[in-house]
């Protein structure tokens, strides 16, 4: 127990806090945010409404709340993969530059703590916008259309998101001695997380059989990207078309090979005949957010990024641990000491 | 409480420090003298079990600096040459910080802050940004941060370095208050006059290799194999440089500016010896005056010689 809150609250967290807080940046960054957050959606709302009246006159309340909840969701992900990069990175190299990491090695603190305490005080910030951009995600439910458990798996993704940005960005971090460099690098894993991971699905799609009758799930890795399963969850079901190719060259079964899904209505004739209408076809892909076939067959996909997402937070954390410390335990290049006598060249 | 047995770091095919060996007993302050780049950081990194030697070892109070690293930073207070400050923390909430990092209770942190803000006169600070304040200050709150766990070694990298002159002898004041609590003290500087005061022994390094180590005063006079005497005498001046030249201890004799040079070997008993055999010959000596420069003479001496 000593040893879980000695890793939860240790004095790293509470300077990091103290520090942060008292510089304009934070306030700044946080009415920055929500003006962001609160203008994308306001101006959103206004092109569905504006689109929807122009095409029928009218558009049902629960679809405003569904696109408009898309929209918030999918930007709010990407201005954290904006923020975390930048709260991350020089965590560990920015103690370097400063000169101050050496007065934290000669102290008890391990190098896990410093880690975990750098990644903490990060991520409540994190945490802090998540917490102020819940009022602006309430305005959907003024439409309806949205699930209270649908807020709580997005948010949810973008949280792991935002922890994996995080972990990365210590990674790099601790990995190049300057600042700089490790923001390079965290943002640009930021864009292989968040663009390359999905685009894999466009390049590397599922091959599927036509004959099939429920369209496949994309790739798993696919699902490291929060853009896939917040659009699944957004629109409670998967990316129509996505990260599946049939075999046949085809756009897949429920374009034309579709089962029916609902018999011909037959009724009595006043002649004492019978009369039916045809049957109706209708597309048979997946419903819901279960994936239905592949690695997390079965799964939501919310819980498989997640996991995905965590165990890259666990190799980086893994590295960072492995790389901080200025006397490594691990060194399979370790030199030998020369003998007594050998001659050097001397500096 | 300080050993260091063979110690080498290697870094690719430059050799920093070539199985140095020195011992500090307790309540010593041990001046580590050598030119930059002599190896002097890199043995105090080595001792603060921030770097890993290449090989030798080294021990404080017992703990292996390799293998009982938590051990040895929990007996050594260290300040490095350079370093840096938080920005946006106050002098206590900064020593606060590093108070518990070394896991002593809130409580006791708050006097732990007090009494060293008191020891190193900054009590009027504690509610000053760190980073605004000067120099000379920092070095000291640095040096109040080393102390937050009564650390029994300090291992100080050239505290004084970059300080004006009155900063410096109020850094000595300290230094000296602190060998008065009974903390061993190691402590490196190029300076060399201000260790002479200061220092209890004395360890010269140059080039990676130790040159001479041991109390001051042994040091000096066994790197002093060439001290000068300036002479003046009334009139008889060559007279006096016949009775000098055929002495033992003298090794060479000349005339500079009216005065008699003598470059002779050994303590001040031979220098007595060279006064007594002039004042027996009749002559009459109105100034006799070593010139050697102490420790600095000895340093220059001993860092000019080609190693190996």
């Amino acid at each position: 127990m000593n040893a879980v809150s000695n890793a939860l609250w240790n004095p790293i967290v509470a300077k990091e806090y103290r520090t942060r807080m008292r510089t304009w940046r934070s306030p700044f960054a946080i009415t920055v945010y929500i003006l962001l957050l609160g203008g994308l959606g306001w101006a959103a709302f206004s092109l569905i409404v504006a689109s929807t009246s122009q095409a029928f006159g009218a558009g049902s309340g629960s679809n405003y709340g569904q696109l408009l909840f898309t929209f918030l969701i999918i930007f709010q992900v990407a201005l954290l993969g904006f923020i975390t990069p930048a709260l991350t990175a020089g965590a560990i190299s920015g103690e370097r530059e400063r000169q101050t990491i050496d007065l934290l090695f000669v102290t008890p603190i391990s190098p896990f703590s410093i880690i975990w305490g750098k990644l903490l005080a990060s991520m409540s910030f994190v945490i802090l916008l998540l917490v102020l951009s819940i009022p602006i995600f309430s305005l959907v439910f003024l439409f309806g259309g949205i699930e209270l458990d649908q807020v709580v798996y997005a948010f949810a993704v973008t949280g792991a998101t935002a922890l994996t940005l995080g972990f990365i960005g210590i990674a790099f971090s601790t990995l190049f001695r300057r600042t700089l460099p490790a923001t390079v690098a965290a943002y640009g894993a930021a864009f292989v997380l968040f663009v390359g991971f999905f685009a894999y699905g466009y390049v590397f799609p599922t091959e599927a059989d036509p004959s099939v009758t429920i369209a496949p799930a994309p790739p798993a890795v696919t699902l490291i990207s929060p853009v896939v399963p917040l659009l699944a969850i957004a629109s409670n079901q998967p990316i129509q078309g996505y990260g599946i190719r049939y075999k046949d060259g085809s756009q897949g079964p429920y374009l034309n090979k579709g089962v029916p899904a609902q018999a011909g209505l037959c009724g009595p004739t006043v002649n004492g005949g019978v009369t039916c209408s045809s049957a109706v076809y209708q597309f048979s892909f997946a419903t819901g957010t279960t994936l239905p076939s592949g690695l997390f067959a079965g799964w939501q996909y919310w819980q498989a990024s997640i996991l995905m997402q965590l165990l890259i937070c666990a190799v980086a954390l893994l590295v960072s641990a492995l790389v901080l410390p200025p006397v490594r335990r691990f060194r399979p290049w370790r030199r030998d000491a020369p003998r007594p006598g050998r001659r050097m060249r001397s500096s | 409480m300080i050993a260091v047995e063979q110690l080498t770091k290697v870094y690719g095919n430059r050799s920093a420090l070539d199985h140095v060996s020195f011992e500090v007993p307790e309540r010593e302050i041990f001046g580590f003298v050598g030119p930059n780049g002599a190896g002097k950081t890199t043995t105090l990194r080595i001792l603060a079990a921030l770097l890993e030697p290449t090989g030798g070892k080294a021990f404080i109070d017992g703990a292996d600096v390799t293998k009982q690293r938590e051990r040895v930073h929990m007996r050594i207070g260290y300040m490095p040459d350079f370093f840096g400050v938080y920005d946006q923390l106050t002098v206590g909430e900064y020593l606060d910080f590093y108070a518990a990092c070394y896991r002593q209770s809130k409580r006791r942190r708050q006097k732990i802050v007090e009494d060293l803000l008191a020891l190193v006169g900054m009590i009027d600070r504690k509610h000053q940004l760190v980073d605004t304040l000067s120099r000379g200050l920092k070095q000291r709150v640095c040096l109040a941060r080393a102390l937050v766990h009564d650390p029994a070694v300090l291992l100080l990298d050239e505290p004084a370095s970059g300080l004006d002159p009155r900063a410096r002898v109020e850094m000595r004041e300290i230094l000296k208050e602190l060998q008065g609590m009974g903390k061993t003290i190691v402590i490196s500087s190029h300076i060399l006059p201000e260790l002479t005061d200061l220092c209890t022994m004395i360890g010269i390094i140059d080039r990676g290799r130790m040159r001479a180590t041991g109390p001051v005063r042994e040091v000096i006079a066994g790197l002093a194999t060439g001290r000068r005497l300036r002479i003046n005498v009334i009139g008889e001046k060559d007279a006096a440089i016949e009775i000098l030249t055929p002495l033992e201890s003298i090794r060479h004799v000349e005339s500079v500016n009216g005065a008699i040079e003598a470059e002779y070997v050994g303590d001040e008993r031979a220098a007595a010896d060279i006064l007594f055999a002039l004042t027996g010959a009749g002559i009459r000596v109105s100034s006799f005056t070593p010139v050697d420069g102490g420790l600095e003479d000895a340093f220059l001496k001993a860092t000019s010689e080609e190693v190996g």
